[in-house]
């Protein structure tokens, strides 16, 4: 019997780390993560066995694979590439029919898009080359702060008075930081500042491609809760996280590999 | 003898090879900036017009100990040329008032690298009948600077001549972009780019004889595959290097038509042949279509799109375009600023718009891809 059920992988190829899902049916059957280190070759290798073997499955069992990302190019296996724009559609399609605006945090870029009812992008934005609108800016502070990335999320919720930041520049923010420390601002009222004006930053792609709701945030934002918070209330709106926000876009090439569409 | 198409890579390679060769020989090779510097003037004066560019394979490693790292990357690129005398063959430089970059780099590059002949043609931004008059005036500054340089009068019989020789170049390569119009188009995105850069540092005679030779050798080759891809229309500013319509071709896409500094905007519009061949001249590039010049406003919005942008509708239509990609060179304050009001012309005509910001620079093709693969995804 289970010769018969087809299966799907989708592996996300991005700076910071590498990701796979495997899905049959749409359903979300197994997950890997793994940090990008220098080979991105080797690290997708191991993802994809990893979900494999999670199932028990054999690579022959395996009817189509997408590969997406800002590393797709080096994939060591043959796979279809997509790019990750309409895989995070795809994927937030299917975790949240509802969805029409979908933002992705990740290490590199932040991405907004647009997208049908159906999950196809109408319109999207990428945050620019600046480390402000993305996950990089918050590694630098928390790196800082002597913040665990985990940590960053619930510390910067126990806010009372968040810092105001007066520069939207990653690299002069790193300053400010240290200044603001100097001065005895606390750890928490830092982070919460910084969640202030990386949601800004955010806020603007959002606005730029004329926000709907839903909104649904994934990437690794997503597992920020005080950047989740931030950004909902610079936008105003309820914003949807996904149980994995890191893995969706990986879920969403899945979901593309077995659709097959004609994109 | 090479074919044409060879002849033309070379020259796209070796940008300045021809220019040097022609001033070894005796000749004189003035250097100008931008769309608004009339090839015909100099080549009224036996001399030879050499488009200055930059170099977006090569990193800046000089010019920046003179200006500030967030002026125009393109301007600093060519600059940065200049001082590491890249640029030492040419006896004249003269810049236009295109933009305020170009116009303050005037002072700059004359204090560091002058030129044996240098000068600065003021051009008024409002295209109407007043700009008209001053610029025609501009133009006479011009020429006189240059007769009192060269020692010779301007002879208007070769200035008439010059205009029918340019005219008639304009024509060849309009005739070239129409064997962009059919679906696959006969030429691709690349070599269009490759014939017209190639054609900057030569003179009009030699490039009309290629652009000729070339278009007989691509009605000549077999067609190209049949696949149905997006058409693509690319606005912006310098894109002199082929490697990011190369990127656009290579995610499946056919890119048709232009509207680039360094594509129609320079050579689309024929110069009128008037009884004064100053007074045509003056007219047809005071109405360039470059986005720092502005219309006269018609007091409805619709209006100004429309009497801003109505020439890029004819393209998008006769070209059958499915999408629009700004290709903007960044911090070019006039693409920036021009970038909202075309995108919501274009959408107005239901065409999706991309707009990328890039560094003049190949190094960065590869961030592109992601956005230029998932724009072709949404309207493919």
């Amino acid at each position: 019997m289970k010769d018969y059920i087809k299966y799907y992988a989708g592996v996300d190829i991005g700076s910071v780390s590498i990701k796979a899902a495997l899905v049959s049916n749409r359903r979300l059957i197994a997950t890997k993560l793994v940090a990008s280190g220098a080979s991105y070759k080797d690290a997708a290798q191991k993802v994809l066995y990893s979900v494999l073997v999670q199932a028990g499955l054999d690579a022959e069992r395996l009817s189509g694979i997408v590969v997406t990302g800002l590393g797709s190019e080096s994939a060591p296996f043959p796979a279809r590439q997509i790019s990750d724009i309409s895989c995070q559609a795809m994927g937030c399609h299917y975790l949240f029919p509802s969805a029409r605006t979908v933002i992705n945090i990740g290490g590199q870029f932040t991405k907004v898009a647009k997208i049908t009812p159906q999950g196809r992008v109408v319109d999207f934005l990428m945050s620019e080359k600046c480390a402000a609108g993305s996950g990089r800016f918050l590694q630098v502070i928390a790196r800082i702060l002597h913040v665990t990335l985990e940590n960053i999320g619930p510390l910067s919720l126990q806010s009372r008075e968040p810092v105001e930041f007066s520069t939207n520049c990653a690299v002069f923010a790193e300053s400010e930081t240290v200044s603001r420390i100097a001065e005895g601002a606390r750890a928490e009222d830092i982070l919460a500042g910084v969640h202030r004006a990386m949601a800004i930053k955010v806020a603007m792609l959002v606005k730029g491609v004329k926000m709907e709701p839903d909104v649904v945030l994934m990437g690794g934002g997503g597992e920020d809760a005080g950047l989740v918070l931030a950004i909902g209330e610079a936008l105003g709106t309820r914003i949807l996280v996904p149980e994995q926000p890191r893995v969706s876009t990986a879920y969403g090439a899945a979901c593309l590999a077995e659709l097959d569409l004609a994109l | 003898m090479k074919p044409a198409s060879i002849q033309l890579d070379e020259l796209y390679v070796q940008r300045d090879k021809h220019a040097k060769e022609l001033r070894d020989s005796g000749k004189k090779v003035i250097g100008y900036f931008c769309c608004f510097v009339p090839d015909e003037i100099i080549t009224a004066f036996d001399m030879v017009p050499y488009r200055i560019q930059g170099s977006q394979n090569k990193a800046i490693d000089q010019a920046d100990a003179y200006i500030e790292p967030m002026a125009c990357p393109f301007v600093r690129s060519c600059f940065n040329k200049a001082l590491k005398g890249e640029y030492d063959f040419l006896d004249g430089f003269v810049a236009p008032h295109s933009c305020d970059t170009v116009e303050r780099m005037y002072n700059i590059w004359c204090q560091n690298k002058p030129a044996p002949f240098n000068h600065l043609i003021n051009v008024p931004h409002m295209m109407g009948p007043s700009s008209e008059k001053f610029y025609r005036q501009e133009l006479d500054y011009f020429v006189k600077s240059l007769e009192n340089w060269t020692g010779h009068n301007l002879d208007t019989g070769k200035l008439r001549d010059a205009v029918r020789l340019y005219n008639e170049r304009r024509a060849v390569l309009r005739a070239l972009y129409d064997l962009r119009k059919s679906d696959p188009p006969l030429v691709l995105g690349t070599e269009i780019t490759t014939v017209l850069v190639a054609g900057m540092g030569i003179p009009a005679a030699k490039h009309i004889e290629l652009v000729k030779q070339f278009i007989d050798e691509v009605k000549g080759r077999p067609l190209p595959q049949t696949q149905k891809l997006p058409r693509i229309f690319i606005w912006g500013n310098e894109l002199d290097d082929i490697a990011f319509i190369k990127l656009v071709e290579e995610c499946g896409a056919w890119v048709v038509m232009d509207d680039l500094c360094t594509g129609t905007r320079f050579f689309w519009e024929d110069v009128p042949e008037t009884a004064d061949p100053l007074d045509g001249i003056a007219t047809r590039y005071l109405y360039t279509h470059c986005p720092r010049s502005n219309v006269p406003q018609t007091k409805t919005r619709a209006g100004d799109l429309e009497n801003r942008y109505s020439y890029i509708n004819d393209f998008i239509k006769e070209w059958v375009v499915n999408g629009a990609i700004f290709y903007i060179v960044r911090y070019c304050d006039t693409c920036e600023l021009e970038g909202p009001d075309l995108r919501e012309y274009l959408n107005g005509m239901g065409l999706p718009v991309l707009m990328i910001e890039d560094d003049y620079s190949t190094s960065t093709i590869g961030q592109l891809r992601t956005r230029v693969q998932a724009f072709l995804e949404m309207i493919g």
